[in-house]
């Protein structure tokens, strides 16, 4: 008798978990999305150093991943997310934001696009029953390719240098945002979550242990590292970048009320295009542009070196005006750094004479301390590696 | 107007789009009325049949606004008609206002209870009446949003009218608002015909039985003005002509035969209507008198926010009331009845629980074999109605579906038919070799003919999820409909159908209230 199908219970192993359990030393997992993903595998400080200096593999295969393609597709696109998509090229990438009706962000995510009528999305959150949503009424197929893509995330000063040993020179050209494949069934984007030099590579889900096997044999000389997610956070926030159910609660996941946030609200206006037509949210983001957002997502600079996560944060010692959403002390910039929500004016207008409240446990002792904030306007970390083309070896 | 320019465009020439029109015009606008079919009226409209005039689709007023009346002035002679319960056993129930009594003038042992719950539901009824001649009350923005106090003192007057009824109406008015009337006609009064007749009002064009929960609220809402069930001399093309005639006399265009290929939107505002023949009418402000899924697909799904396409997608408009309209060659004879009754409003519910039984088969795809009837021969009131000698009778039949197992055919509208004579031949043998001529129009062929969606009495059901702040969908019951100087002003907006015309009325105003442009 054949077995009966089930649905799978518990989490799931992605294609590349035989690969990290072996590499796993401290065998420490979080669920993503319904799937096994590592937190750290050997130890933070290995993990986070090797994606500044040397290589690191990341797997992304938990990210929602949806097809979107027919002749309506650009429409369909366009009034989903709140950018101008029709200035995204074939072979590119964009990082897109989409809202609810209210302008309440949903959740961002990258848009590739393979052609005039074929994009693929990549986002955090589940989206299938939205984007079906939004398609209606349109010729356009959705397809949900969540468990059928996988991919890795290979970052750090070294990664160009890898890829071209690992056989994938095909993507010495790419410019940041740009994607391509260089191999049949290998797509290589020039985009990660790190603020460094980096690439996304994507796959189909048979093809998906060759690839890593491919990768790890190159690696060696580059110093390569298998990675968790608590390093890569340091480096998210490192570089400027928010994260879904972090720096934002995406809208539709939210149980309680007013607990969305807009685009503009998170520091995004420029990704709002208002001339580009009708896009979900549009009016609403309108009348708040006109009325003033209520909140200001910023980044922040804290005195001293003990992460602030989750401290609350004050205007002239007394009155709460935010409070931190991600705090790191980064090591590359020395410095204890933080995204942050103020309820406006402050972080927006009123940007002096703010404090961050950090209790502090001194061997069983705790204590309060109240530390200056100061607002950046630039992400943390910046380093032209990033940027140059054809990237330079290492 | 030469220049096809007008301040504002009204989609549909019903009873509601001719009273936005009337409104509009009222206020200086220029305005132009729109109509896809030949001949205006929508659901009031008279159509003629075999040499005879029959109500096509309406046949009675129930509900027409007081309010809409006085401001249009219309002109407009109607005459009260008593409802007659027809009971299988012959023992009729005469209903008039209040008093209901046995059709022989015996007393019914239930009269008390039916004048008491009468009483209370009008006095309720009054309450929520108050609502329909404004748009609801809505608070987004806050209680001390700018604007907001007019709001405020709107749910004030609610909120006193109900301190004002006392504490035990109060209560109880809170108690049954949302609960079915099978539940509160039955704790009052013995099931039988009386019972049925209160039944079949609450539930008359809903996809709802007696026992479904908000049909307490339908009761109301049909008791909204009175109760009364009114009989327009002329046929209900003599209504739809008393708003013309108001329309046109202020000025007012109407424009029959014209197909609509499309609103034209730019800068996220309508400019106007696309024509089929390429005729293009401009005007910064339309309204639509049809459903809102039919505005949305003329004015493009891409200039509404997902969530405004899900709320339309997702409507209940599923019609249950069929029309049945027959010429007969003389006088009819109802077992019982005089002939000053049989001009009554003949109902054919004999019990709450048939009711409710009927509504079954509906759920299901089936024509009800035991249909609901609601008959009226007008030719018995206005003379004018048919040629000397002969009769109309004209049936409004429920349970019926829209979407009927193997869709609605020839042979599917003679069977409906033939339930029809059956059923009627139960009350008045005979009738069949009387039939001269006969019309049949199931809920799609109404959809059809007037727009209306599902063919729906009311263009989306009046349940608690369509009704006030959510008629017909939230965020659409002030009339704006997301694009700039884009409205709903037909029956699926607030306050909702019968030949009524204040949700026409109240679109209008909100437009004006709102500001227009030119």
């Amino acid at each position: 008798m054949a077995k009966p199908k089930h649905v799978p219970m518990g989490l799931l192993e992605t294609p590349f978990f035989s690969r990290l359990n072996a590499l796993s030393r401290v065998k420490s997992w979080t669920g993503w999305a319904g799937y096994i993903s590592p937190l750290v595998l050997d130890t933070l400080e290995f993990e986070y150093f090797a994606i500044r200096n040397q290589a690191t593999l990341f797997d992304i295969s938990p990210m929602h991943k949806y097809r979107i393609s027919g002749p309506d597709a650009p429409a369909v696109v366009n009034r989903l997310v709140t950018r101008d998509v029709s200035k995204i090229r074939d072979g590119r990438v964009g990082y897109v934001m989409w809202c609810d009706e209210e302008g309440m962000l949903i959740d961002d995510g990258t848009l590739f696009r393979f052609s005039t009528d074929d994009f693929r999305l990549c986002c955090q959150e589940p989206m299938l029953t939205w984007l079906l949503d939004s398609a209606w009424g349109f010729d356009v197929q959705i397809v949900d390719e969540s468990d059928s893509i996988a991919a890795l995330s290979l970052q750090g000063p070294t990664s160009w240098s890898l890829l071209n040993d690992a056989g994938l020179g095909g993507a010495a050209q790419l410019k940041p945002f740009d994607w391509r494949e260089v191999e049949p069934d290998i797509w290589v984007s020039r985009t990660g979550f790190t603020g460094d030099l980096g690439y996304e590579i994507w796959v189909p889900k048979a093809k998906a242990t060759a690839l890593w096997d491919r990768l790890w044999a190159a690696g060696a000389h580059w110093g390569l590292r298998a990675i968790g997610y608590e390093a890569l956070n340091l480096c998210r926030v490192e570089a400027g970048f928010i994260a879904a159910g972090v720096d934002f609660q995406p809208v539709h996941a939210a149980m309680r009320l007013h607990r969305g946030r807009t685009p503009i609200e998170l520091g995004f206006d420029k990704m709002v295009h208002f001339d580009k037509g009708h896009f979900n949210g549009r009016r609403a983001l309108l009348a708040q542009r006109k009325l003033g957002q209520r909140y200001a997502l910023a980044k922040i600079d804290i005195a001293g070196f003990k992460p602030a996560d989750g401290a609350l944060l004050y205007h002239r010692k007394k009155k709460e005006v935010g409070f931190v959403t991600s705090g790191v002390w980064s090591p590359t910039t020395k410095r204890n750094i933080a995204l942050a929500e103020f309820k406006t004016p402050y972080g927006l207008d009123i940007v002096d004479d703010l404090w961050a409240e950090i209790y502090v446990n001194q061997e069983g002792k705790w204590d309060k301390r109240l530390v200056p904030v100061t607002l950046q306007d630039k992400p943390f970390f910046i380093n032209d590696r990033a940027r140059v083309t054809p990237p330079r070896p290492f | 107007m030469s220049d096809n320019r007008y301040n504002a465009i009204v989609i549909g020439a019903g009873h509601n789009g001719l009273a936005a029109a009337a409104t509009l015009a009222a206020k200086g606008k220029s305005v132009c009325v729109l109509e896809r079919a030949n001949q205006i009226g929508g659901m009031s409209k008279s159509a003629s049949l075999g040499g005879a005039t029959v109500p096509e689709i309406a046949h009675l007023l129930y509900n027409l606004s007081p309010t809409v009346a006085k401001e249009l002035q219309l002109s407009l002679d109607t005459r009260a008609l008593p409802t007659i319960a027809l009971a299988a056993d012959g023992n009729h129930v005469h209903i008039q206002g209040n008093k209901a009594s046995y059709a022989d003038k015996r007393a019914h042992p239930d009269a008390q209870a039916f004048a008491d719950l009468q009483a209370r539901l009008k006095k309720f009824a009054a309450l929520l009446g108050k609502l329909a001649d404004s748009p609801p009350p809505s608070l987004s923005g806050g209680l001390l949003a700018a604007g907001n106090l007019k709001e405020i003192g709107k749910l004030a007057k609610l909120g006193w009218g109900l301190k004002r009824l006392g504490k035990k109406d109060m209560r109880e008015f809170l108690r049954i608002i949302l609960s079915n009337a099978y539940d509160l006609i039955l704790d009052e009064m013995a099931d039988g015909p009386l019972a049925g007749a209160v039944a079949a009002d609450a539930v008359r064009g809903a996809y709802a039985g007696p026992r479904s929960p908000g049909t307490v609220f339908s009761l109301m809402y049909r008791l909204g003005n009175g109760g009364d069930v009114r009989l327009p001399m002329g046929g209900m093309g003599a209504v739809i002509g008393a708003f013309e005639t108001v329309a046109r006399k202020r000025g007012v265009d109407i424009r029959t035969a014209v197909q609509i290929e499309r609103l034209v939107v730019a800068a996220d505002h309508v400019q106007g209507v696309l024509l089929t023949d390429g005729t293009t009418i401009h005007a910064e402000t339309v309204l639509s008198s049809i459903g809102g899924m039919q505005t949305m697909r003329y004015a493009g799904v891409q200039h509404f926010d997902v969530e405004a396409a899900r709320r339309m997608r997702n409507l209940r408009n599923k019609g249950t009331s069929a029309k049945v309209n027959l010429v007969l060659s003389g006088l009819p004879a109802f077992t019982g009845l005089t002939a000053e009754q049989m001009a009554g409003r003949l109902l054919i519910a004999p019990s709450a629980l048939a009711v409710e039984r009927a509504f079954n088969p509906a759920k299901y795809g089936e024509i009800s074999p035991e249909p609901l009837i609601e008959a009226v021969i007008p030719s018995l009131t206005d003379k004018a109605a048919a040629p000397d000698g002969t009769h109309v009778l004209s049936a409004v039949v429920s349970y019926v579906p829209y979407a009927l197992a193997g869709g609605w055919t020839d042979a599917a509208r003679a069977k409906l038919q033939e339930t029809v004579l059956e059923t009627l031949e139960r009350y008045a043998p005979g009738i069949r070799g009387l039939v001269s001529h006969a019309q049949v129009l199931s809920p799609a062929d109404i959809e059809e003919m007037t727009g209306a969606p599902g063919g729906h009495w009311h263009h989306a059901e009046m349940g608690v999820d369509q009704i006030l702040t959510v008629r017909p969908a939230n965020l659409v019951s002030r009339y704006g409909f997301g694009l700039g100087g884009l409205y709903l002003c037909g029956a699926s907006a607030h306050p909702g159908g019968d030949v009524m015309g204040a949700a026409g009325r109240n679109a209008a105003l909100q437009v004006i209230a709102d500001g227009i442009p030119g």
